[in-house]
C-alpha cells in the first residue's frame, strides 16, 4: 500500500500547522470552546459559568464563578488576568483544589476554553491586563531568609498564616472569601498545595499582588523595601520542602537505647520522616469529600522489649470532644491485621469487616491512647488490659505523638512485631475542629511497615579478620617468590 | 521618593483647587441657602457584640460593630445626606480622611467628593483595606503597623463598603459622591448642609442598611430648608 501524493500534502500540511502553532498563541475560539466546556467544565463550573454545576456543593473550595470575571491567580497589578494566566491554570490545575489539571487537551482546546470562560464576563475583561511589575530579584540566603522572616513579623503574616506557617493564625476562623464561603489561609510549610504554584515567582506575585477574591491582600506597596517581597518569598520557601517526597515502606528503626516518650526528643528528629498522604473517607456515609488531615509525618523505632511510632500532623486548632458544639476530638489511629499471615490477604482496609477485623492503635485527644479491636469504622471495641502508652505535644498547628506499646503481643487480637516481616499499616485522622469524627475522616490504604533487622556487631569483626588475613597470604606469596628467586 | 514626590504634588494640586475653588466662592455662599436635614428610625438599634480572639490591647477584649445607632430622639446616626443634582456654586473637591483606630474605622462613615481618601492606620497593628465596590476598582491592600497612610483614589460616585479581614468585624462606608453638597447625620440623627445654590432639589437619604430615601426641597438664598427623612426597614 502506497500513499497518495496528495495524501501526504495533507500530512505534511497537518504535521507543519501543528508544528507552527507557538506556545504562546492567544486568540482562542468562543464557540469552539464551548464545546469543550460542555464536555469537560459543566460538572462543577456550570451551564451558565456560575460555579454552580451540579457537583459544586461536594466541593471546597467552590468551583470559581466566571460571571464575576474575578480570578485568584493572576500576574497583573489590575483584576484584569492575562489569557496566558488563566491558560496556565487550565493546563497545571490548581493543587489543593478539585481543579484538576487539563494538559491531557489540545492546546487549541485549551485557549479556546480561555476565550469562552472570558465571555461570561465580557464586560471584565473590557480593561487591559497591566502586568505587575516585581522588584528586582533576590537569590536565596541565609541573610535574605533573617530578613524575610523579620518582614514575616512586621507585616503580621501570622495573624492568618500562623507563627510557623502552618495556617493557625487566630484570624483563621474569621477569614471569607468574595461570596461569603469561608476560606483557610495556605499552609505555608506545604507549598504543593499553594494555588498559583510554588515557584519563586509565582509566590513573589501572590505577595506582590494578593490572591483576589480572598483575604490575601497585596503587599507590594506595603512592605518597607520593594525588595522585602523577595526576602519574603525566600523565607516562605524556606519553611518547608519542596514537595512530600511521600514514602511506600515505613522502616522501623532499631535500637539498643531506651526509647524516648518526649515527642521532641532528640532522638526522634534524627529519624528522616514518612510521610503518608491521607484521603477523605467517601465509601460510608457521612462522607468526607474535604478532608483536613492531608498528610502525616511517620517516624518508627524499636528495641528488645517496646514498638514505637512518631507520628507529626498539621492540625490548626487543638480540640477535644465537645457534646454541646457537636463536635469530636482530635484523633489518629495505626491500624494492623490482629496477626501476620503469610499471603497478600489482608483485612478490608476501612477498619475492617464482618469476618476480618483489624487491630486500632487509636488517639484521642483528652483521652490518650486505646487498644482497639474494629470490625469495621463504626464496630470498635476497646481491648480489655491495654498497654500502649502515647504522649503528645501541640504546638504552633501542628500534633506531635509518641504512641508505644510492648513488642510482643499477649494475646491473639493483637499482633506481635517481627523484625524484617512486611507487616501492613493503614492509617486514619480525624479533625474534630473542622467538624470529623466516626466516618468523616481521612485515611490511607494498607501501606507496609518493616522492623529494620538489627545490626550486629559481626561487621566490626569480620572485615578486620579478612584483612589480616589477606595481608598474611600476601607477605607468605612475597617470601615464597623471593625464596624462589 | 518618586511616590512621596508625587504624593505631594496630588496633594497641593488638590489644595490648589480647592483654593482655587474657594476663590469665588465667598460670593456663591451669599447667595446660598442652607439645608437642615434629620433622619429618624423608629426602630430598634442593631448592636453586634464579638469577642475578641487577638490584638486586645488595640482592640480591647470585646468588639461592637453599630450597623444602627439611634440617639435622641429616634435620631438616626451615620446616613449619608446628599443633593446630587446640585449645579451651580463653585465645585469644591472633599478628601475623605478614615482612620483604623482601636480595631475600629473612625468615623464609621466617610463622605467625600471623587478623587482621594486618606487610610490612616493608628493602631501600631497590621490591616487590610479590603473594599467590596462595583463602579470604582475594589481593593484588597494590607496596611501593616510602619504604613501610617495609604491613599487610594476612587474616581467614580458609590457607596463602598470598607472591611478588614484580620478583624473581621470592622467595618465601615466610604460615600463617594457627585458634588460637594452632602452631610453625615450626627448621633441626633441631624446633619446641615450649607452653601447650596439656590434651586428646586431631590435631596437623598442613604444608610447602610435601611436603604435610601429621596424628597423634594426648594433651597432659597440665604433661608435654612428643612427636610426629615423618616427611615423603616
Amino acid at each position: 500500500m502506497s500513499i497518495p501524493l496528495g495524501g501526504i500534502g495533507v500530512l505534511v500540511a497537518l504535521w507543519l500547522f501543528a508544528g507552527a502553532a507557538p506556545a504562546n498563541a492567544q486568540a482562542g475560539d468562543a464557540t469552539a470552546g464551548k464545546a469543550v466546556y460542555e464536555r469537560k467544565c459543566l460538572e462543577c463550573h456550570g451551564e451558565k459559568g456560575d460555579g454552580k454545576g451540579p457537583a459544586a456543593e461536594l466541593l471546597a473550595p467552590q468551583p470559581r464563578d466566571f460571571t464575576a470575571g474575578l480570578y485568584k491567580i493572576r500576574t497583573t497589578a489590575n483584576k484584569v488576568p492575562t489569557d496566558q494566566d488563566l491558560f496556565r491554570i487550565i493546563t497545571d490545575g490548581m493543587p489543593g483544589t478539585s481543579m484538576p489539571s487539563w494538559a491531557v487537551l489540545p492546546e487549541r482546546d485549551r485557549w479556546n476554553l480561555v476565550a469562552y470562560i472570558k465571555s461570561f464576563a465580557a464586560d471584565k475583561f473590557k480593561e487591559a491586563p497591566k502586568k505587575v511589575e516585581l522588584p528586582k530579584e533576590v537569590a536565596s540566603s541565609a541573610e535574605s531568609i533573617k530578613r524575610g522572616k523579620e518582614m514575616f513579623e512586621a507585616i503580621e503574616c501570622h495573624k492568618c498564616h500562623g507563627t510557623e506557617g502552618r495556617a493557625d493564625g487566630p484570624s483563621r476562623s474569621e477569614l471569607k472569601d468574595e461570596w461569603g464561603h469561608p476560606i483557610p489561609p495556605a499552609n505555608l510549610t506545604k507549598r504543593w498545595t499553594f494555588r498559583g504554584g510554588a515557584g519563586r515567582t509565582d509566590i513573589a506575585t501572590r505577595l506582590a499582588n494578593g490572591v483576589l477574591g480572598t483575604p490575601m491582600p497585596a503587599f507590594l506597596d506595603s512592605v518597607e523595601k520593594p525588595e522585602d517581597i523577595w526576602h519574603l518569598t525566600n523565607f516562605i520557601l524556606s519553611l518547608g520542602p519542596e514537595s512530600p517526597h511521600y514514602a511506600t515502606l515505613i522502616s522501623v528503626t532499631a535500637t539498643t537505647d531506651a526509647i524516648p516518650d518526649d515527642p521532641n526528643a532528640d532522638l526522634w528528629k534524627k529519624l528522616t520522616p514518612s510521610n503518608v498522604p491521607l484521603m477523605g473517607q467517601v465509601i460510608i456515609d457521612p462522607r468526607n469529600f474535604n478532608p483536613a488531615i492531608d498528610m502525616v509525618a511517620v517516624r518508627a523505632m524499636y528495641n528488645d522489649k517496646e514498638i514505637a511510632f512518631h507520628l507529626t500532623w498539621d492540625d490548626p486548632t487543638q480540640s477535644s470532644a465537645d457534646a454541646a458544639k457537636k463536635l469530636a476530638a482530635d484523633g489518629i489511629a495505626l491500624q494492623f491485621p490482629p496477626q501476620i499471615t503469610a499471603g497478600p490477604e489482608r483485612p478490608y482496609f476501612l477498619m475492617g469487616d464482618g469476618s476480618d477485623a483489624v487491630y486500632l492503635l487509636r488517639w484521642e485527644n483528652n483521652k490518650g491512647v486505646m487498644e482497639a479491636t474494629a470490625n469495621g469504622p463504626t464496630k470498635i471495641a476497646p481491648i480489655q488490659g491495654g498497654e500502649a502508652t502515647a504522649k503528645v505535644v501541640f504546638a504552633n498547628g501542628q500534633y506531635r505523638l509518641v504512641i508505644k506499646r510492648p513488642l510482643v503481643s499477649k494475646d491473639a487480637s493483637r499482633p506481635t512485631f517481627t523484625p524484617a516481616v512486611f507487616m501492613p499499616v493503614a492509617f486514619q485522622a480525624w479533625d474534630g475542629g473542622a467538624g470529623e469524627g466516626g466516618t468523616k475522616m481521612s485515611l490511607t490504604s494498607w501501606y507496609y511497615l518493616r522492623l529494620e533487622e538489627p545490626q550486629s556487631t559481626r561487621r566490626f569483626v569480620i572485615p578486620p579478620v579478612v584483612a589480616i588475613l589477606t595481608l598474611a597470604v600476601m607477605l607468605l606469596v612475597v617470601r615464597v617468590a623471593n625464596r624462589r628467586a | 521618593m518618586r511616590k512621596i514626590i508625587g504624593a505631594f504634588l496630588a496633594i497641593a494640586l488638590v489644595a490648589g483647587v480647592a483654593v482655587v475653588a474657594h476663590g469665588p466662592g465667598p460670593a456663591g455662599a451669599q447667595g446660598g441657602g442652607t439645608i437642615e436635614a434629620s433622619v429618624t428610625y423608629a426602630g430598634a438599634p442593631v448592636v453586634e457584640k464579638l469577642k475578641v480572639n487577638k490584638d486586645t490591647e488595640k482592640c480591647g477584649t470585646e468588639a461592637v460593630v453599630e450597623k444602627v445607632v439611634v440617639g435622641g430622639n429616634k435620631g438616626l446616626a451615620n446616613a449619608v445626606v446628599s443633593v446630587p443634582g446640585a449645579k451651580g456654586g463653585a465645585a469644591k473637591a472633599v478628601k475623605g480622611t478614615v482612620d483604623q483606630h482601636g480595631c475600629k474605622f473612625v468615623p464609621h462613615v466617610t463622605a467625600m467628593t471623587p478623587g482621594e481618601l486618606d487610610l490612616k492606620n493608628s493602631d501600631d497593628i497590621l490591616h487590610n483595606i479590603h473594599t467590596y465596590s462595583t463602579a470604582n476598582p475594589s481593593i484588597n491592600k494590607a496596611q501593616p503597623k510602619f504604613k501610617k497612610v495609604m491613599t487610594e483614589k476612587f474616581e467614580k460616585p458609590e457607596m463602598i463598603k470598607l472591611t478588614c479581614d484580620v478583624h473581621s468585624w470592622m467595618l465601615g462606608w466610604v460615600a463617594v459622591l457627585p458634588n460637594q453638597f452632602f452631610g453625615v447625620t450626627d448621633a441626633n440623627g441631624v446633619t446641615k448642609i450649607d452653601n447650596v445654590p439656590p434651586g428646586k432639589y431631590t435631596v437623598e437619604v442613604w444608610h447602610e442598611t435601611l436603604g435610601k430615601q429621596t424628597k423634594d426641597v426648594e433651597v432659597k438664598a440665604g433661608q435654612a430648608a428643612k427636610v426629615a427623612f423618616e427611615m423603616k426597614k
